[in-house]
């Protein structure tokens, strides 16, 4: 990587590239998903399509709020991302990217309605199970590179991954949360046969729907840009991990059923505790 | 200087006394508009004398002396508890109260008190000048808001007595009280205006003199009795000691320990009136007491003056046991109250757990004590008390107009209540919002935490990872609550018009106080909070103060968005409402589902309050129980190592 390049250009790129990463990303998915159950499925561009078909249609508001907590939803994940890559500390990154998904609980609660406000509930005790995560990742990045930005741990010539075994095992396990993957999908599901219909989106529709598919592609590019971090020395072998891992979400979400809500708490935090716990532990003992 | 800081401590007793008097109500309002106009003014004026900014030391006006005056006061708080507590038939605030007393007699009769230097008794600098403005003004909005809120408030509850002469009387006193101890430099002095507190905020807790209150009351008093008690003993060992009596040498560098044993016992003090664990539970209580009370417990006073001595005991204690320990008291209470805080459902409470965990963070940072971590110590102040003085406020109003302080019972607020509302999410962005508020300082605190060596390091980042998403948790209940709609009726939407204004001219000033301190929060930071910082650690290190244009842009927004979106909601005469899904049951905009063998019935929406996962009361007395082993460590590294 050309590091003379402002990292702003960065930040600018992100913005631009990443919701052709997620939508890809999201096709990939949903012919691996079709595969695993014998089906042939759409084609690899089909979330690209059906984003402008739900962009063409009437929304249906519910109430006032709801779309302008959508746009600051995606808009903030587009600045989480925008972030992480122009240089921003990366610890300031962890803050702004739980506001971003707080946003997405805020619409669907604002909705006066069971499914929504239950769907909500639950991303919010999702977000309290991954949030702890994702601020030690952060931190034990910092620490073991010793830098605060994007660009600085690329350049770091530390390999953090061997330095984060913990971490990046608890990564993969956390990640299922936030790519609302089963057995952790407990606040909103693509298929309408769970208890809460779709949970937290069941009141969008049209174009407020789009919002929350950008945002999510936005997320999947922003998890992307984590696990690249671990693997600092390499981008193109942190890209092939998170394809690995991707991949192994997307059988995990085939082959089993939703947890309960306190399943995902109580195992969110041992997995927090123990594996990332332990790693950060261990780096302040022998440093 | 010396005049103005009379000034600031004697008018607002002056008015206090005035007060007592005034039956009539109209006079009342205009006596407290007027008075709390000087006293902030005066505030910002002596803020401004302030001029460069360097420490200043200074005497009584006109070469006044102290003389027999501090036992004189002693005497009286002391005698006013006993009769009190006689009355209640309570045993343990007298013999706290008398125990100090005779230390007092005992060192004025042994004639050991060292000499006073009358030219170091007040100390002003820019810790002392960020309190002297939060107390000056928003100490003064709280009392203006009471002239609202207590008509209302005593409409509603008409059994219980109204007696609102003492409270206004005793509000002032409070802000008198905590003038004169945000500038004190010698020990003794500023001993008298800390029991002074305690005893406003027992008077306070107490009002209405239920049952109830009273036991709350006298919690609240043995407590902070028992740290008026280790202040006391602090002064004794430090007599004994021929030490100084003086704060700002005692405080000039790292302890001896000669010095650790008087310093433990005033952490002890510290903690007890930041409501730290084992002490939280006075807070707690105070939550029966009307709201202002609550607010200004909360935002300018009381729990500041605790937090305000650990900061100013920070470079002494830093690098010690004794300071790990406490460190370690505060981090720990804001992860175990944190916890507690996703359990509860009263708001009220869930803003007390709020504040004492950001004063367990302060606590923790004044016990590691770095540049940096003072600077964090300092900036949660100043967020907190304009933040968490308008949230107390404005739940004041609401639960004057809902007759509700549960959390669940706010539902709809933004249809109901839409400019109250606003303010609400004012406050709660200026608490919680990343990027702006404490967040700011808690991400400061995480990089500081990373230079922490040793397991310590790592637990301080493994509870402040938790306890952050915590708070999140039972900030983003209460957002979801704020913010849902549905039709309301016209009468539901008149109730807003029975705010007074003295509560809305209270509640705007604060919430422009909020938006203020978030667009000049470089500002703040490179005049007043990383000068003083630096200054209190002889530090030169700079590199905490720089606030990148770009945070200070997405701050500036994510704060304003959300009251914004509030109050253009509220403009808008005729939204489009449409009905929500309900799994082909009719429904209308307003909430009221049709059921399948007819009939119908509204919509009822409970949050999730992690039931079968975590035990609020378990955690609490567990969190006691650890928090008060580590106190008593403190205390016991503090004896031996002399």
């Amino acid at each position: 990587m050309t590091l003379n390049v402002n990292p702003v250009v960065y930040g600018i790129l992100f913005i631009v590239l990443a919701p052709i990463f997620g939508g890809l990303l999201a096709g990939i998915d949903r012919i691996t998903s079709a595969r695993m159950q014998s089906r042939v499925g759409p084609p690899l561009l089909q979330p690209f399509y059906d984003l402008g078909k739900l962009l063409q249609k009437d929304a249906r508001q519910v109430n006032p709020i709801v779309e302008p907590l959508l746009i600051g939803h995606a808009a903030l994940m587009a600045v989480t991302g925008a972030m992480l890559l122009g240089g921003t500390d990366l610890i300031f990154v962890a803050f702004v990217f739980a506001l971003a998904a707080l946003f997405l609980v805020l619409a669907a609660g604002s909705v006066n309605s069971p499914y929504s406000f239950a769907g909500a509930e639950r991303e919010l005790i999702v977000l309290l199970a991954s949030e702890p995560f994702f601020i030690l990742m952060l931190a034990a990045i910092c620490k073991v590179t010793g830098e605060s930005s994007y660009q600085g741990v690329l350049a770091s010539p530390v390999w953090v991954a061997w330095q984060l075994p913990g971490v990046l095992l608890a990564f993969t396990f956390v990640a299922t949360i936030k790519l609302r993957k089963s057995p952790f999908d407990i606040s909103t599901s693509h298929h309408a046969h769970q208890e809460l219909v779709s949970g937290l989106t069941s009141d969008m529709s049209g174009r407020l729907l789009a919002y929350v598919e950008m945002a999510h592609w936005y997320e999947s590019a922003i998890l992307a840009a984590f696990v690249v971090l671990f693997f600092n020395w390499s981008i193109p072998l942190g890209l092939l991990v998170f394809a690995i891992a991707y991949g192994a979400e997307v059988l995990v979400d085939n082959s089993t059923s939703r947890a309960k809500w306190q399943l995902v708490l109580r195992s969110t935090w041992a997995v927090t505790l123990l594996l990332v716990g332990g790693n950060v532990l261990a780096l302040f003992l022998i440093k | 200087m010396s005049s103005l800081i009379a000034f600031l401590v004697v008018f607002p007793l002056v008015v206090g006394g005035l007060l007592l008097a005034v039956r009539n109500g109209k006079l009342r309002n205009v006596i407290v508009v007027l008075a709390a106009l000087v006293v902030a003014g005066a505030s910002v004026v002596t803020a401004m004398t302030f001029g460069n900014g360097n420490a200043v030391f200074f005497g009584l006006p006109n070469g006044l002396s102290l003389g027999q005056w501090l036992l004189a006061a002693e005497v009286a708080i002391a005698a006013f508890v006993v009769v009190i507590s006689i009355q209640h038939r309570r045993i343990l605030a007298p013999v706290l109260v008398l125990a100090q007393v005779a230390i007092t007699v005992y060192l004025e009769l042994s004639g050991k008190m060292p000499e006073v230097d009358p030219s170091r008794i007040f100390w002003f600098d820019r810790l002392a000048m960020v309190m002297v403005l939060i107390i000056g003004i928003v100490g003064t909005l709280i009392c203006v808001h009471s002239l609202g809120y207590m008509r209302d408030y005593h409409r509603s509850s008409p059994l219980i007595k109204g007696r609102r002469t003492v409270f206004f009387c005793l509000l002032f006193v409070f802000l008198g009280a905590m003038f004169g101890l945000v500038v004190s430099n010698y020990l003794p002095l500023m001993l008298i205006f800390w029991e002074m507190t305690t005893l406003c905020s027992f008077l306070l807790i107490g009002y209405t003199r239920t049952k109830e209150t009273v036991g709350y009351a006298f919690n609240a008093l043995n407590m902070n009795m028992l740290g008026g008690l280790g202040f006391s003993v602090a002064i004794l060992l430090l007599v004994n000691g021929n030490q100084s009596l003086d704060l700002a040498t005692l405080t000039s560098g790292p302890a001896t320990a000669a010095l650790l044993p008087a310093l433990a016992l005033l952490c002890l003090a510290g903690l007890t009136k930041a409501a730290q664990m084992p002490f939280s539970s006075w807070l707690l209580g105070a939550m029966y007491a009307p709201s202002p009370t609550s607010a200004l417990l909360h935002s300018s006073t009381m729990v500041k003056a605790g937090v305000f001595l650990l900061l100013r005991l920070s470079p002494a204690i830093a690098g010690s046991n004794l300071g790990t320990l406490v460190a370690f008291v505060g981090m720990l209470t804001f992860l175990f109250v944190s916890l507690v805080g996703v359990t509860e459902q009263n708001t009220k409470k869930v803003l007390a757990y709020s504040t004492i965990g950001s004063l367990g963070l302060i606590v923790g940072c004044a016990g590691l004590g770095s540049p940096e971590l003072i600077w964090v110590g300092v900036m949660i102040i100043i967020f907190h008390a304009v933040a968490k003085g308008l949230l107390f406020l404005v739940v004041g109003t609401i639960e004057n107009r809902l007759y509700s302080k549960d959390m669940e019972n706010f539902d709809t607020l933004l249809s109901r209540l839409p400019l109250v509302s606003a303010l609400a999410l004012t406050g709660i962005a200026g608490m919680f919002i990343a990027p702006f508020g404490v967040v700011v300082a808690k991400w400061t605190a995480i990089r500081a935490f990373l230079e922490i060596p040793g397991w310590q390091g790592a637990a301080l980042l493994v509870i402040m990872a938790f306890g952050t998403s915590l708070t999140l948790f039972y900030w983003g209940k209460l957002l979801i609550k704020v913010l849902s709609m549905r039709s309301v009726s016209e009468y539901e939407l008149s109730v807003q018009k029975r705010i007074t204004r003295f509560e809305w001219l209270a509640e705007i000033a604060l919430a422009a106080g909020v938006i203020g301190i978030a667009a000049f929060i470089g500002v703040i930071s490179e005049q007043v909070v990383g000068p003083q910082a630096l200054a209190t650690f002889k530090g030169t290190s700079e590199s905490f103060l720089h606030v990148q244009p770009v945070m200070l842009t997405t701050m500036v927004v994510a704060v304003l968005f959300l009251p914004a979106l509030a109050l253009w909601t509220s403009r808008q005469k005729h939204y489009d409402m449409n009905d929500f899904y309900a799994a082909g049951r009719p429904v209308t905009t307003a909430g009221v589902m049709g059921m399948a063998l007819g009939g119908s019935r509204t919509v009822s929406l409970r949050n999730y309050y992690l039931e079968g996962v975590v035990n609020g009361g378990l955690v609490f007395r567990a969190g006691t129980v650890v928090c008060g082993v580590l106190v008593i460590a403190a205390i016991a590294v503090g004896m031996v190592a002399r």
